[in-house]
């Protein structure tokens, strides 16, 4: 494995019981990037980082982090942030952030340095010597965030680290997340924000029922998917589309629709024209939302059952 | 190793800084101490009432020495102006023509009245009847259980009816006390020859050494056990609780996440007891009873308390471990607790006899053997060395096997959210 690549995964499964947890995926995530995991819940992300990670082992297949055949020999070198996270809560943020740094080896010297210079940045400073039951959940989520990167990791895993976080909050976790990038750390991060991953993943990776699904870059991904997409605005609203051959499917937005067309864009604008008043009309690419929804949708086997399990 | 002690020591000092840890160290000895006082009180203050009682007297002479030796115990029992016992005041009943059973009755309901407390009836052949025709004197009260009256008119009346008895007989009766002087017997360890060829005198076995050391390292092992057992219940299931585990397990393997915390609440738990050894320590030395403090005694002890917290700590840990909540650990902690009550009830077998065969087998059982060993040690003569030491292998061998078995389970078990496992699943977690 060349040092360039700082994940190499390579056809790794995970059964729990009758639960093919993870199932037969490779993933290759380049050193110094912004790999971005995305999939719906119970979809085996966690499961997939927690064997990168070493604290499951996989039932087949490699995995080398860092050039180490082992996430174990490279502990101190990986900072890791998982989605079922908490904190001491009757330490103070210095005691919790010291005691996080010194389990990664690091001097209390160089933890303290670190520790005010992410402090500052996420505005906490005045914070660090109360307690962690004084802290709101948007700054204990901050704090668990600095916990992760007090050593000065050349990995970062975050698992969700966004979830539950209000938009300022998560605007400021994000500028932190690009700073450890700007500093030269490899980042694979889960995440349920799409905007996020499109905005800040260089490669994006789903994983859907346990297999890959997708994996690339967000150009290769949206060029697979193919320039189907148009959003209009009319005066006929999401009602005037139904029924129309050239439409596949519609994402009401209410005020506009997207729309994924089976045909040519051209021929579907007359057909609309005839009917109603166009005020927009825009060729896209889809969205990572767009492709995931499309993914992720149950099929229609799944919702008839679904409904037949209501009955 | 670093991340161990790292880890060890953050729980050693978070644990230490608690309130409960201190209010634990101060607050047992003061409850402790607390008790007897208020024990001691309460049994000369809790009753100082008046209990007035009445006497039929059919042999007519030993109601005066019932009225004066209640007039000289009521003296008594006043110190300092302030009564510490209770006034028994007798009053005579004649039954003057009347039928006895027509006065007890009037007796009765003067008791319901609250007029009197009790009665007594002394039938008249108490005085001439011997061997098993003498007749109970007949006590009757309300409170039938409260024994104070009852057991000193017991006292009182047969001291004077043995008194009367004899002097009937025309016999001496401080001679007879006298003629009849127990003689004490003594029990004392071997009598060996010293190197300069002196008969060095055996020393005399006293109750203190006998009975009192051994419990006092009893009552320091068990201590040491449930605090080390109950922290890291605690602990590990708080740490399970707020989700700090996986965070941790990014940065440490799971056997030093489980052997940092052992230690570090290992390390608590010996500090609470070098405390309380400490205290024991200063009552031998201010009780000028030093020559109890027996140094290889107290090496024996480091040993076994060392492992018998470890053995158990791992096993608490592990459970604790396997459980979501706090009431998922309540029921795993019975079988874990009967394992330490057994070596408890084991010990009454060994105080009472610890050479015996059953002793001697509980002694190598390595779950018991901290407790039962270290009694064996600390009763004379003690066991052969051969057994000691046998013993302590055992006991590190188990020890070593239930950390790396706790291990295994706290793999499992510390990402493990939901429903607690069973026990044959936690033994399969131990082989996976």
């Amino acid at each position: 494995m060349s040092s360039s690549v700082a994940i190499a995964v390579s056809g790794i499964s995970k059964r729990f019981g009758d639960h093919q947890a993870v199932n037969n995926v490779s993933i290759e995530v380049p050193a110094g990037s912004i790999y971005g995991f995305i999939g719906p819940n119970g979809s085996g992300k966690t499961t997939t980082i927690r064997m990168i990670m070493n604290i499951l082992v996989p039932d087949s297949g490699y995995i080398h982090v860092l050039g180490k055949a082992s996430a174990a020999d490279v502990r101190d070198d990986v900072g890791y942030l998982p989605e079922e996270r908490g904190l001491y809560k009757k330490m103070t943020v210095r005691r919790v952030l010291r005691y996080y740094g010194q389990l990664k080896g690091k001097s209390a010297h160089e933890i303290d340095t670190a520790m005010k210079d992410w402090l500052g940045r996420l505005q906490l400073t005045d914070w660090m010597d109360k307690r962690v039951d004084q802290l709101s959940k948007g700054m204990a989520q901050k704090v668990q965030f600095i916990a992760s990167v007090v050593s000065q990791p050349k990995l970062l895993i975050l698992d969700e680290p966004f979830s539950g976080l209000d938009p300022v909050n998560a605007e400021a976790l994000k500028d932190a997340v690009l700073e450890m990038r700007r500093r030269g750390t490899t980042i694979v991060f889960s995440t349920h924000d799409m905007s996020a991953a499109e905005r800040m993943c260089e490669r994006i990776f789903m994983i859907f029922r346990g297999k890959k699904v997708l994996d690339g870059t967000l150009e290769e991904i949206q060029s697979e998917y193919g320039h189907d997409t148009a959003r209009v605005r009319t005066s006929g609203g999401a009602g005037i589309l139904a029924g129309m051959a050239s439409v596949d499917g519609v994402n009401d937005h209410g005020n506009y629709q997207d729309v994924k067309l089976n045909g040519d864009a051209q021929a579907f604008l007359q057909q609309l024209v005839q009917k109603t008043t166009v005020q927009q009309f825009e060729i896209r690419r889809p969205s990572l939302h767009d492709i995931f929804v499309r993914i992720a949708r149950p099929t229609e086997d799944e919702l008839r059952n679904e409904t037949g399990g209501v009955r | 190793m670093s991340r161990i002690l790292t880890i060890a020591q953050s729980e050693f000092t978070t644990l230490v800084k608690t309130k409960a840890f201190l209010f634990g160290i101060i607050l047992m000895p003061v409850l402790m101490v607390g008790f007897f006082f208020f024990m001691s009180f309460a049994q000369r203050h809790v009753d100082v009432e008046t209990r007035p009682f009445a006497v039929i007297d059919h042999t007519g002479v030993l109601y005066d020495a019932v009225r004066t030796s209640a007039e000289t115990r009521n003296a008594d029992s006043i110190d300092n102006g302030t009564r510490t016992g209770p006034e028994f005041v007798p009053s005579a009943v004649t039954v003057a023509g009347r039928s006895a059973d027509e006065v007890k009755v009037e007796l009765s309901t003067r008791i319901r009245d609250k007029d009197l407390f009790a009665f007594v009836e002394i039938p008249a052949e108490v005085l001439t009847a011997t061997g098993s025709d003498v007749p109970p004197i007949r006590y009757y009260s309300e409170s039938t259980s409260y024994e104070p009256l009852p057991n000193w008119l017991r006292t009182t009346l047969n001291e004077e009816i043995t008194k009367r008895r004899f002097d009937a007989a025309g016999i001496d009766q401080a001679m007879i006390t006298r003629l009849n002087t127990r003689t004490p017997l003594s029990t004392f360890g071997l009598v060996e020859r010293a190197t300069d060829g002196s008969v060095k005198e055996a020393q005399e076995v006293d109750e203190i050494a006998r009975m009192i050391v051994p419990f006092f390292f009893l009552f320091l092992m068990f201590m040491t056990v449930m605090t080390a057992a109950q922290q890291l219940l605690n602990a590990i299931i708080e740490e399970k609780m707020s989700k700090i585990s996986e965070v941790l397990l990014g940065s440490v393997t799971p056997f030093q996440l489980l052997m940092g915390k052992l230690l570090g609440v290992v390390g608590v738990a010996l500090l609470l007891t070098l405390v309380y050894f400490s205290g024991g320590v200063y009552a031998l030395m201010s009780s000028g009873r030093w020559d109890l403090f027996n140094p290889a005694l107290v090496g024996w002890f480091v040993v076994f308390v060392v492992c018998a917290a470890l053995l158990y700590g791992s096993l608490f840990l592990a459970l604790g471990s396997a459980c979501s909540d706090l009431k998922d650990a309540q029921s795993m902690m019975q079988p874990a607790m009967i394992l330490i009550m057994l070596p408890y009830l084991g010990s009454f077998i060994v105080i009472q006899n610890p050479e015996s065969s059953l002793a001697v087998g509980m002694s190598f059982f390595p779950t018991m053997t901290p407790f039962t060993m270290m009694l064996r040690i600390a009763m004379p003569p003690g066991p052969p060395m051969w057994q000691v030491l046998v013993s302590v292998l055992g006991l590190v061998a188990c020890t070593a096997l239930f950390v790396w078995a706790a291990s295994r389970i706290f793999r499992v078990g510390i990402l493990m959210q939901g429903k607690a496992p069973t026990l044959p699943e936690l033994v399969k977690w131990i082989g996976k």
